[in-house]
């Protein structure tokens, strides 16, 4: 019974949400901006002057880590973790907070993924004609557009929830 | 404030001439060259024309260049002497010039020795490398003193070997003085890794002593090719070091004597960029046997001085000058005002217009500006970029694409402050955390992270207008090709429409207006839409179907949502830095942690976010914005000029 009173504990709800966010969003993008960085690293061993041109490629998916972190910290601020006094939520909010982290966290992922594969491929536009890496970035962030949507999504939906 | 014009150059000449109307066309600089050897060659033109074929010149050019480049290069590494960041080019009168180069074949003998020179140090390090090893290995060795060539006498066998350190050498020591009593061990060394051993048994025993260490995993080691003891031979090597070192330092003295070459050699670089540059240039030309044509372009603000220069050649030859018109495929050179010049290197990156489109950077710039300082929007990270930038710019006066770029950063440095002072932001919400809540910088408008559906909107309207204007440039390239019918349909049909469909949103008494405007818009959209289809039910379906685009201009318009998450994204993380830092309080370890936090993570947050903000803010422009007018795909103006890497040569006379 004790098990159960903390699965349905709001504040412990709350946090697995903001853990979500962080969790799925960071590792997304650690795979992705790992993946560039390997491409990255080979058109390197050839051509050491092309380096700003290609971080600048492999900081691109980076970004979703970023919003993950910067959702859960709009939900520890919400509920007080972060700066002030912590508030004890209801399991229905709690739940409301666990969902709203669903689409950074679960779009985060993806969208790192995908846009680590896009970036990477860049990364060959850059090999072969530098003077090309606008088009390259461009390409990346098409793919950034759905992680800022899913962000405004989370963040709105956390902002909205009455506590 | 837009597409500079050009004027059409064509010329024929005598070959015998030509070299000399090549070099002074390259003096004047304001000629970008055609390659008419691929679209001049009709059928009607072939067997009387040829290409004016020089690349194997060019590339034995650029050979040449790069050795040169690679002499200069070390003498750089032994140069103490630095360079400032964005050094000026140095100036070389043309006369001293031409002197410098009559000592052509002195430069290229330095050019040999320095490359020699570079050899041979290399060389000298890998000497040096197996010197060192070689000392490392003996060194464990140190304490035995009998000679390393020692290995047997008349009825005794040395052996010398290492055991790994997992072998008890004592419990062997032991065992050994029991079964082969002739023998003698001694444990020379002890490292981490094994036991240093040395043996010296009866001949006849040596093969039963070197089984059993054998089986204790012994690895015999001999020293050949070396005399004396173990110390005399680190003592030669320690010698042969310093005999290193010693030509090391002549050699670099011998290059660094060279140094004052470094001077001639970089005027023979760019001597030879300028010729290789020629040769390309010829390349581009078409000859018979005895004459040649060349034809380019020149923007119209050089073409009376470029008409006077060539009047006073001396040379026959035919010149046409015409004024282009815009179905022409001339080079692009744009031409803005100061403050929109910077964003010209968002369209650069993106693709130049083509000579019949409107330059898009006047309608982008403003743009650009106010979104790049929404998504960062923190008054303390805009006057850090614009008093970075501002210095740099100040100081160094970077050109090209650099001086664009710190420009333009420069600009969305002041756009972030004006943002930053709106919303409230200096470095976040410093104040308020330092204070504990005591004070806080009041917001000129209003904080979006209290109100982020108002920031929503605006975001959107800010889109809107942005859209609109798009819709608008369309118009009007649609009735300067004049297709006046198509601009009223296309794009005023859709402005009653879209504005009608807003007003309704609206509400009110507005609202009712816009009702009655997306009904008038909408039953014209159906009636004109179809109208290129010939079959009165085509045009009916397609004049519907393509109210559909009326789901495109909405998603356009969510696309700005990005301005409100960036904006925020900035405002949450800066927030995280500041409460990380003051979780300590304000004790003297506090203060430490909380500098040291305040400045790594607001240094990154305004890397971070001015690159996401320069991304954002450019696909904004090249999606959604260019995306509804503009195609791009006008090649650069690239004048023939004299184009050097280290000298400006003063005084443009013949080279």
């Amino acid at each position: 019974m004790k098990l159960l009173e903390v699965l349905l504990n709001g504040n412990f709800l709350a946090l697995i949400g903001a853990a979500c966010a962080v969790i799925f969003a960071g590792l997304g993008s650690a795979r992705a901006v790992g993946m560039v960085g390997e491409v990255a690293a080979g058109v390197i061993t050839e051509e050491p002057e092309k380096f700003a041109q290609t971080l600048l490629l492999q900081a691109l998916p980076g970004t979703q880590g970023i919003y993950g972190l910067l959702t859960a910290f709009v939900i520890l601020n919400k509920i007080g973790i972060v700066g002030g006094p912590v508030k004890e939520l209801t399991t229905v909010q709690g739940v409301l907070f666990l969902v709203a982290a669903l689409p950074i966290a679960i779009v985060g992922y993806k969208s790192a993924i995908a846009q680590g594969k896009t970036a990477a491929a860049g990364i060959g536009i850059i090999a072969k004609r530098p003077q090309e890496l606008a088009k390259a970035v461009t390409f990346a962030a098409m793919v950034e557009t759905y992680a800022v949507l899913a962000l405004l999504g989370s963040i709105l939906m956390v902002f909205g929830i009455n506590i | 404030m837009s597409i500079v014009k050009m004027h059409k150059i064509t010329l024929i000449g005598l070959e015998k001439e030509k070299s000399g109307i090549i070099e002074s066309l390259m003096n004047i600089g304001v000629l970008d060259i055609n390659d008419i050897g691929d679209t001049a060659l009709t059928e009607e033109w072939t067997g009387l024309v040829d290409k004016d074929n020089n690349e194997d010149e060019a590339l034995t050019l650029e050979l040449d260049m790069e050795k040169v480049r690679s002499a200069l290069e070390y003498l750089n590494q032994y140069d103490k002497q630095k360079k400032p960041l964005f050094a000026p080019k140095r100036s070389v009168d043309a006369l001293r010039f031409s002197d410098i180069l009559k000592n052509k074949d002195d430069m290229w003998v330095a050019v040999e020795k320095i490359s020699k020179l570079d050899e041979e140090l290399a060389q000298l390090r890998m000497e040096e490398n197996r010197l060192e090893n070689l000392i490392a290995s003996l060194t464990p060795w140190k304490s035995m003193n009998t000679p390393v060539e020692l290995i047997s006498t008349k009825t005794t066998s040395v052996i010398m070997g290492v055991l790994p350190i997992a072998a008890d050498v004592k419990e062997i020591f032991k065992e050994l003085s029991v079964n082969i009593p002739e023998s003698y061990l001694q444990l020379v060394n002890v490292d981490k890794d094994q036991s240093y051993i040395q043996a010296i048994c009866h001949k006849s025993r040596e093969e039963e002593l070197t089984r059993v260490l054998k089986n204790k995993g012994f690895n015999r080691l001999s020293f050949t090719d070396m005399k004396g003891t173990i110390n005399q031979n680190i003592e030669n090597s320690l010698k042969s070091i310093e005999e290193v070192d010693r030509k090391r330092e002549t050699l670099r003295g011998e290059i660094a004597a060279l140094a004052g070459k470094r001077e001639d050699l970089e005027v023979l670089y760019d001597y030879l960029a300028i010729q290789r540059d020629r040769n390309i240039a010829l390349g581009r030309l078409l000859k018979t046997e005895c004459t040649f044509i060349l034809e380019g372009w020149v923007p119209e603000h050089n073409i009376n001085s470029f008409r006077n220069y060539i009047s006073k050649w001396e040379w026959d030859c035919f010149v046409s000058i015409e004024e282009s018109n815009k179905d022409e495929d001339f080079p692009i050179l744009l031409e803005n005002n100061r403050f929109v010049q910077p964003f010209e290197l968002v369209t650069e990156l993106y693709s130049l217009p083509k000579p019949s489109e409107i330059d898009p950077n006047p309608f982008m710039a403003p743009f650009f500006f106010v979104f790049f300082g929404l998504m960062v929007g923190d008054a303390a990270y805009g006057l850090l970029m614009a008093i970075a930038t501002g210095i740099v710019i100040y100081k160094f006066k970077p050109q090209g694409t650099v001086g664009k770029l710190l420009k333009l950063l420069f600009l969305g440095g002041i756009s972030t402050f004006i943002w930053g002072a709106l919303f409230g932001g200096w470095f976040g919400d410093i104040v308020t955390q330092v204070s504990s809540g005591k004070f806080t910088i009041p917001p000129l408008w209003f904080n979006p992270l209290d109100d982020p559906m108002r920031l929503l909107m605006w975001s959107f309207i800010f889109g809107g207008i942005q859209l609109y204007t798009a819709m608008g440039l369309k118009g009007y390239s649609l009735i300067r090709e004049g297709k006046v019918l198509d601009a009223v349909f296309d794009i005023g049909l859709w402005y009653i429409f879209l504005t009608g469909l807003v007003l309704l949103l609206v509400g009110g008494n507005v609202g009712t207006i816009g009702k009655y405007m997306t009904i008038v818009g909408v039953i014209l959209l159906i009636l004109t839409q179809g109208r290129a289809e010939k079959n009165i039910f085509k045009k009916l379906t397609k004049g519907v179907l393509s109210l559909y685009n009326a789901v495109g201009f909405m998603s356009d318009v969510l696309s700005y949502s990005r301005l409100l998450a960036l904006g925020l994204a900035t405002g949450v993380i800066a927030s995280v830095i500041n409460t990380i830092g003051t979780l300590l309080g304000f004790n003297i370890l506090g203060i430490i942690v909380l500098l040291i936090v305040f400045t790594g993570g607001h240094v990154f947050n305004i890397l971070i976010n001015a690159l996401g903000a320069f991304v954002h803010s450019s696909r904004l422009q090249y999606v959604e914005f260019f995306g509804k007018f503009y195609e791009g795909g006008g090649k650069p103006y690239k004048p023939f000029k004299i184009n050097t890497k280290y000298i400006n040569i003063t005084d443009g006379r013949k080279v």
